[in-house]
């Protein structure tokens, strides 16, 4: 059960599609159709550099501070969207 | 032809004085005896809000070469260490290395069981762990008890001098995929650890008194030689940043004038910087030495325009981390610069061989692997090289089956194979880097399925069944060996006449 309203998912969706665009602008249709079940290694390809880059940024765009857990915990879209819905609720 | 190069190529680059400065040492311990005299006062370490001198990191090793003489440990022993990048780290590597004992780096991820096959095969009469690490211990404690298990928190009451060691004797084991990919330790003696350290300090106009920022981790030889020793060698501060994502932070606050690091780091903050419209790295810092992978010569002219020169290099776990560096990155970008000193090199059909005083001994216990390395005493790189007129080495590939993702990160395709394989419903697979659409290096998987275990699940299931299997798997995996795409075969893989998997070559 995924948590947060529908709109706040979409916000939060909108502003991490922006950031994975600039975290790797070599593959933007893959972002461009990326949904909540998309995985962030498999489907989009992103190195350990641009998790680091990606949690740099999304701390900066949400005013809120990752804990210690590797960035690499993280395997869908979807997962990243609760923890920062949760982050922001906290 | 056999090139042997001298110092005397590097001196251009500084000033006479700083370049006069520049000395050899036999050991860590002469090193670590001269840095006291000339630089007991300066401040050595920050980490973790506090700041050490280079006298109160003394202090605090010679308490710890107390633990390790109590603990019956002697001169030639092998230690075997198990901490993450913090003060401690320093602490215990000069504690260990100055009482002529060797280290033995364990990357600090490792799970318990690779610890227990690292200390055997290492010969390790002990393990220095850092306690909140001490669960990665318990293996070892169960099936070796003779192991040693010491903390880095302990203490000794009284204070043991730095003993002198020859440059022959061992210094470090440093953990390597090698040429093969087969993870194993290399025997760095004092004498390779030292001239390691020493080149670093070649090509570069600035080189003592700086502001170290240390990011890599300090298991590998770039972060531990030529960032973590070189810092103290120059008397230099080196910051110790515990979380990477803390690091623009971090630098804010420490203001540092040099960054050791990998290309995919030295992007990222260059993205950065371009998002947020200033330079992230800070006013301060001048310098970045990048390497560990392809650096993009890109990098170079891009970190121009914030005033910090960029200089690739190039190295090996093998030969003290340091072959070569660039010291003019604007006139020849593409190159990985000149070999540094007391190193012979000859190229035979594209290939470097290396031999010199920066090289290591041997792959320890592995004899297999050793005899394959070396050739008449020369040691073959498995990388592919030209040089031009000027004496700039270029790489033109890699004669390796070891994948090197641009983050720095060695992948060994047969372990990362290995863990699918383990699926009853694998049958056989294959990792390789390939290019996606857009160009980009990926990582890629192709698996042959196991027919006899697939035909035991529904048809319509089996597809699903596959996958969420493999993607387990994959999601089990560090990070660094994850896969990025993954294709299911229908048929099998092309063979060798000994029916060994024909390695694809996309890249």
């Amino acid at each position: 059960m995924r948590i947060g309203t529908k709109e706040e998912r979409n916000e939060v969706f909108e502003a991490l599609k922006d950031i994975l665009r600039s975290a790797d602008d070599r593959n933007p249709e893959a972002v461009e159709n990326s949904t909540e079940e998309t995985n962030l290694v498999t489907d989009l390809g992103l190195s350990s550099v641009s998790m680091l880059y990606l949690v740099i940024v999304m701390e900066d765009t949400f005013g809120i501070r990752f804990d210690d857990i590797g960035v690499q915990d993280f395997g869908t879209v979807g997962d990243v969207i609760d923890y920062i819905i949760n982050k922001k609720g906290a | 032809m056999t090139v042997f190069e001298t110092r005397e190529k590097f001196r251009k680059y500084t000033t006479p004085e700083t370049f006069e400065k520049i000395v050899e040492y036999p050991s860590v311990s002469a090193m670590w005896k001269a840095c006291l005299a000339s630089y007991a006062e300066r401040e050595a370490i920050v980490d973790n809000g506090q700041t050490r001198t280079f006298e109160q990191l003394e202090h605090d090793a010679a308490s710890f070469r107390t633990v390790l003489r109590k603990a019956g440990l002697k001169k030639g022993d092998r230690v075997a260490v198990l901490i993450p990048n913090c003060y401690d780290f320093a602490k215990v590597l000069i504690a260990v290395t100055t009482s002529g004992m060797t280290a033995c780096v364990l990357p600090a991820h490792l799970d318990e069981q690779p610890v227990f096959g690292c200390c055997m095969k290492f010969g390790a009469k002990a393990l220095v762990y850092e306690p909140a690490l001490e669960s990665k211990t318990a293996f070892a404690a169960a099936h070796k008890p003779d192991l040693v298990l010491l903390p880095s928190s302990a203490a000794g009451a009284v204070l043991t001098p730095a003993c002198d060691a020859d440059a022959k004797d061992g210094c470090l084991v440093m953990f390597t995929g090698g040429t093969t990919g087969k993870s194993k330790g290399a025997l760095l003696s004092n004498g390779a650890v030292m001239q390691g350290v020493t080149n670093g300090c070649y090509g570069t106009a600035e080189v003592f008194g700086q502001r170290y920022l240390l990011i890599l981790p300090l298991s590998h030889v770039f972060g531990l030689i030529r960032n973590l020793l070189s810092s103290l060698y120059t008397g230099s501060t080196l910051y110790i940043c515990r979380n990477n994502k803390d690091m623009f932070r971090d630098i804010a606050v420490f203001r540092p004038t040099i960054l050791v690091a990998v290309p995919a780091l030295a992007e990222m903050a260059l993205a950065l910087s371009r998002k947020f419209g200033k330079n992230m790295l800070g006013d301060d810092m001048k310098t970045i030495i990048c390497g560990a992978a392809a650096v993009p010569p890109y990098l170079i002219s891009a970190y121009k325009t914030y005033g910090i020169t960029l200089f690739p290099g190039y190295g090996l776990t093998e030969s003290a981390n340091l072959v070569s560096g660039n010291p003019e990155p604007d006139e020849k970008p593409d190159s990985v610069g000149i070999p540094y000193p007391h190193q012979e090199f000859r190229i035979e059909n594209g290939e470097l061989w290396l031999k010199g005083a920066n090289m290591f001994d041997c792959y320890l216990n592995d004899p297999e692997e050793n005899e394959n390395a070396f050739e008449d005493g020369w040691f073959r790189t498995g990388d592919l090289v030209r040089l031009d007129e000027d004496g700039f080495l270029y790489i033109t590939g890699r004669i390796k089956e070891i994948i090197v993702l641009p983050s720095g990160e060695n992948i060994s395709p047969a372990e990362v194979e290995a863990k699918f394989n383990e699926l009853p419903l694998v049958q056989d697979s294959q990792v390789f880097e390939d290019l996606d659409a857009d160009g980009k290096h990926i990582l890629a998987l192709e698996v042959v399925p196991r027919m006899s275990e697939l035909a035991r699940i529904a048809p319509e299931a089996q597809g699903k069944a596959l996958s969420e299997a493999l993607d387990r798997v994959n999601r089990s995996l560090p990070s660094f060996q994850r896969v990025n795409k993954i294709t299911v075969r229908d048929s099998d893989f092309a063979r060798t006449p000994s029916m060994k998997i024909v390695r694809y070559h996309k890249v």
